[in-house]
């Protein structure tokens, strides 16, 4: 017994010595993020994404003449844990800053802490409007994600353009994100078309295996055209179960979904059953017929060798600019002091991949989504964004 | 003989309270914030132990009072402003409550079915939290609990001047030290050993009279109860109130950790809880992997320590003993 | 409202119940006979998902040899079972439930862990097989022929299973060990195969009902923990031990949801929970349970 007491003292101790010794001086980047579960699909790529970021940065000397070091842990797309890891982070890996997150869940959850320990905080994909709404806005958090309001007013001036249609439907996860969208739509649509009616809203839950009974449902309100939420997973189940219901003809592919379903992470699954002809969005439309920036091309090839995938991912994007930001706010504050950090970042511009952003005085970016029509391709064997168009949430010309 | 009996006469909570108090002057903010979780889910383990260990029911929806306690406490403090000595009693009262609601219907049944009935619940309460916006902010939680007014604990003699996060780890210490001594002596009173005789013949404590199931409800209540308490302290010590701490998988953690601590000690669970806290924050920084290392620990513990890390001790020290002391003794 | 309109959301109900029973009916068997509560049954249902697209991928990845992709994905899983079973689950039957359920729940977190080492956290996507590629005009509604082949299959498992289980001497054996299992091994029958082969049937029906959403669902990490608490509630809806209970339990459940959403939008989230406890509260054995304390 002895024998086993020592054994486990012995294991113990090797394992407190070899905790990372960091390097004294690198810039710690605490990344909470979900790699486990179906949220793990956007949190891989957004993860590489950073990674990429935090890579190319070194290469070229770091940022102040110190290197970023990213600490990436595992959310479990959870807001109890993601906080959880956050104050570990912080007091226990002594990170400087916070980036990551995925969900509407966790990040304004971890926003709390950023407040708390004064620590700047920037969530790449976190889209809920309350995150950086006057009551929850400090000076520690930032946005670079577009917001429910913009994805829902996109969705709604895009539909607008449709001129035939008269009875539209929503169909969105049940949850805040799926919630605040499909308001912001239906307000911004009852504006522009005071003329058209919402003849059905379905709310199935998020990670729902069978749609069935809500595509039936849903289809005897014979609506003309349809705006839809659902994203990821969920997206690819809805079409798979959808099509051979008929759904997609009888709306005559007149559907509109803001859920980031126009990027290859989910063309790409999809293939030739994609329903061609509907409009999606995607943070990086990735394959970019037309006007596309060179920066752009360049850095997609990058992204793709990265990912060891040759299509790359469209969310991978997130997580660069995200750590370009944060470098851009160091840069500019001359200091990794998150007070001078956060009003350097207030008002900055930065470049991204795919074109300027800047951060308002909301502590947004002003990220929209590329939009577009979803067609077939003869080089693909998958559908791509046909034209993508930048909308936030009016169309804006992209410059290089 | 003698000297287990030595050892259940130290006062084994005021020996650990007593230790546990210097944790802030170490200095170091991560051994305060790691000893307030491990407190906390110690209670937490104890409180469900005294449906598994003691009574020999295995709920499998425990967490469901722990998340009554959070959401509880946390909505008198920070929607209501109701200050933290009615908020904390308040959250043990109404997940009791919610305990008592439940376990009314899920005494009626049988082991397995029992296990699942208490997830059932442990879900719409989960469902609840996930949708009454309103309320317990839905999906997105209750942030920003606020802490308790707790200067006064500074201006003890003798403490000096200490951080809100150390004062909040000595008022939970406090807290979880007092929901022991009494956990321990409701364990030991005639009820605790009414409870043991059904765990171990449930026919027989059927046929001698007892009412089994008011038994067990009322085991229920008091587990429900204390988690509750832990919630509570949860809720405050993680900044907020989520429907994870409903969720089952939460469930399935305090299970494991109970069981690798051992049921059939009062300080296995606590054990346990220390154990896997430590571990997950160790493991957790180096790989992604860590469902399978805790699956892996698992699996050992199964097949090779079914009582427990604390079973597995007293059963080697036993052995040891044996060994050093002469046969003819 | 239409009755078309009816008619397909009640079809829309029965589609999603006879998918749920798919995978419930595994649960079923091992849960009324062994008593084991099988968490990892999802897991190995995930697995199967898996290795059908994996199958699908190394036969041709046009969708034709879906069928025999199936079948090699539900007899992977049965392997798997048997492995589990044997080398590990076996020397837990003596012990309490308790731990048996938490040898599961470590194969959920192993298992999980290791198809996501081996295919990734992306989503993955199997074609419908061409031969039920189309829908069939029925009543005014829409029925697409693969729903309509999960429909028939359903019924037919269920059918099955209570043959061999009721009509066959095999089945009297499993139904004397889900009785009584000490007096059944003093008899001289040999329990531990009947064990090993009920595992193993169980891991293939939860292999097969995998390989077989796969046309009709995106395979993602966590598809395992989505379903599993699900087909527990319908096996506990049904009764402990009755495989015909298992069957009603999901064509309840696939009902209350399908006209549920109608009358209550987000409805959707408490279906099968709310069912569940209604169900328990008023029958507290289930369906078709027995009553046992």
């Amino acid at each position: 017994m002895r024998v086993r007491h020592v054994l486990a003292l012995a294991c113990a101790a090797c394992v407190l010595a070899v905790l990372p010794a960091f390097a004294e001086g690198t810039i710690k980047i605490g990344f909470p993020i979900p790699l486990s579960g179906p949220a793990a699909l956007y949190g891989v790529p957004i993860l590489k994404g950073a990674q990429m970021a935090v890579a190319d940065l070194n290469a070229k000397g770091g940022v102040l003449g110190r290197k970023l070091e990213l600490l990436p842990r595992d959310s479990k797309a959870s807001a109890d844990e993601a906080v959880r890891l956050a104050r570990e982070l912080i007091i226990k890996d002594n990170a400087d800053f916070l980036a990551g997150t995925l969900t509407s869940a966790e990040a304004p959850a971890v926003s709390t802490i950023a407040k708390e320990n004064k620590i700047v905080f920037i969530a790449p994909s976190a889209k809920t409007a309350s995150l950086t709404a006057p009551a929850n806005l400090h000076p520690y958090i930032f946005r670079f994600a577009s917001n429910t309001t913009t994805e829902g007013q996109a969705g709604a001036i895009i539909m607008s353009k449709w001129k035939d249609i008269k009875k539209v439907a929503t169909i969105a996860p049940d949850y805040a994100y799926g919630r605040d969208a499909i308001a912001s739509f239906v307000a911004e649509i009852k504006k522009l078309r005071p003329d058209i009616a919402i003849v059905d809203q379905q709310w199935p839950k998020l990670g729902e295996p069978d749609f069935t009974a809500f595509i039936t449902a849903q289809m005897s309100k014979q609506p003309d055209a349809v705006f839809c939420d659902l994203y990821g997973g969920d997206f690819v189940t809805f079409v798979k179960q959808a099509m051979p219901l008929g759904y997609f003809t009888a709306i005559h592919n007149r559907l509109a979904d803001g859920g980031e379903v126009g990027a290859v992470d989910v063309t790409e699954p999809l293939g030739a059953n994609y329903p061609f002809g509907i409009w999606s969005d995607a943070y990086d439309p990735v394959i970019w017929p037309g006007h596309e920036p060179a920066a752009h091309k360049a850095w997609v090839q990058e992204m793709k060798d990265s990912l060891k995938s040759p299509y790359g991912s469209g969310w991978a994007i997130q997580g660069y600019s995200v750590i370009l930001a944060l470098a851009a706010g160091i840069e500019k504050a001359g200091s990794t002091n998150s007070d001078k950090v956060s009003k350097a970042l207030v008002g900055l511009t930065f470049d991204t991949p795919a074109g300027k952003r800047s951060f308002n005085a909301n502590h947004d970016a002003d990220t929209g989504e590329f939009w577009g029509e979803m067609v077939k391709d003869p080089k693909y064997p998958f559908a791509i964004i046909k034209d993508p168009t930048y909308y936030n949430p009016e169309p804006v010309a992209v410059t290089d | 003989m003698n000297r287990v009996a030595l050892g259940r006469s130290i006062p084994w909570t005021l020996v650990v309270f007593l230790i546990a108090v210097w944790v802030p002057a170490l200095g170091s903010r991560y051994d305060t914030f790691l000893g307030t979780q491990i407190a906390i889910d110690a209670l937490f383990v104890v409180s469900l132990n005294l449906l598994l260990g003691t009574t020999g029911l295995v709920s499998f929806g425990h967490a469901a009072y722990f998340g009554i306690g959070a959401y509880a406490c946390g909505i008198l403090m920070k929607t209501y402003g109701v200050p933290f000595v009615i908020a904390f009693p308040a959250a043990a009262l109404i997940a009791a409550f919610f305990a008592l609601i439940f376990g009314f219907f899920c005494v009626r049944l049988s082991a397995l079915y029992f296990a699942m009935l208490t997830l059932a619940f442990a879900q719409i309460v989960w469902a609840i939290c996930f949708k009454w916006n309103a309320v317990t902010g839905g999906d997105e939680g209750l942030p920003n609990i606020p802490y308790p007014k707790l200067d006064w604990i500074s201006s003890l003699p003798g403490l000096g001047d200490l951080s809100i996060a150390d004062e909040f780890y000595l008022l939970t210490i406090l807290m979880v030290a007092l929901s022991f001594a009494i956990l321990r002596q409701v364990i030991r009173s005639p009820f605790g050993r009414m409870l043991t005789t059904i765990r171990d013949n449930p026919e027989r404590a059927a046929f001698i009279g007892l009412n089994v199931r008011a038994y067990e409800l009322a085991a229920f209540v008091v587990a429900g109860g204390f988690a509750g308490l832990a919630g509570a302290l949860y809720g405050i010590f993680n900044r907020g109130a989520f429907a994870d701490y409903v969720f089952w998988s939460k469930s399935a953690e305090v299970l494991i950790m109970t069981i690798l601590g051992g049921i059939n000690y009062f300080w296995g669970p606590p054990v346990g809880a220390f154990a896997l806290v430590w571990l997950n924050q160790e493991i957790t920084s180096y790989t992604q992997y860590w469902p399978f290392v805790l699956g892996v620990v698992l699996l050992v513990l199964l097949f090779g320590f079914p009582g427990g890390i604390v079973g597995g001790l007293v059963a080697g020290y036993e052995r040891l003993r044996r060994m050093l002391r002469p046969r003819h003794a | 409202m239409a009755a078309s309109f009816l008619f397909s959301q009640f079809v829309g109900g029965l589609t999603t119940a006879m998918f749920l029973f798919l995978i419930a009916s595994g649960l079923s068997l091992v849960f009324g006979v062994m008593r084991v509560v099988n968490f990892a049954h999802g897991t190995f249902y995930m697995l199967g998902a898996y290795l059908a697209w994996q199958a699908v991928q190394w036969l041709s990845p046009t969708g034709e040899n879906f069928w025999p992709a199936a079948l090699l994905a539900a007899l992977g899983i049965a392997v798997l079972g048997a492995v589990v079973e044997r080398l590990l689950l076996r020397h837990l039957y003596g012990r309490e439930e308790l731990y048996q359920l938490l040898f599961t729940y470590a194969l959920v977190l192993i298992l999980g862990d290791a198809a996501k080492f081996i295919w990734g956290t992306g989503q993955l996507s199997v074609t419908r097989p061409p031969v039920l590629a189309a829908s069939l005009h029925l009543f005014g509604a829409e029925v697409p022929l693969y729903n309509l082949f999960i429909m028939i299959l359903g019924p037919l498992i269920a059918l099955g299973g209570w043959l061999v289980l009721n009509r066959s001497g095999a089945g009297r054996l499993v139904r004397a060990a889900s009785y009584d299992r000490e007096m059944l091994d003093a008899l001289g029958a040999n329990v531990g195969t009947i064990y090993t082969g009920m595992f193993v049937v169980s891991a293939f029906l939860a292999g097969l009902s995998g390989a077989l959403v796969t046309p009709i669902e995106s395979v993602v990490p966590g598809m395992d923990v989505e379903i599993i608490v699900q087909a527990f509630i319908v096996v506990v809806i049904g009764g402990l031990g009755s495989f015909w209970g298992t069957f009603w339990g999901s064509v309840i459940y696939g009902q209350v949801l399908s006209f549920g959403i109608l009358i209550f939008p987000g409805f959707s989230l408490f279906s099968v929970f709310a069912l569940m406890a209604v169900i328990l509260i008023i029958r507290p054995w289930g369906l078709f349970g027995r009553p046992i304390r």
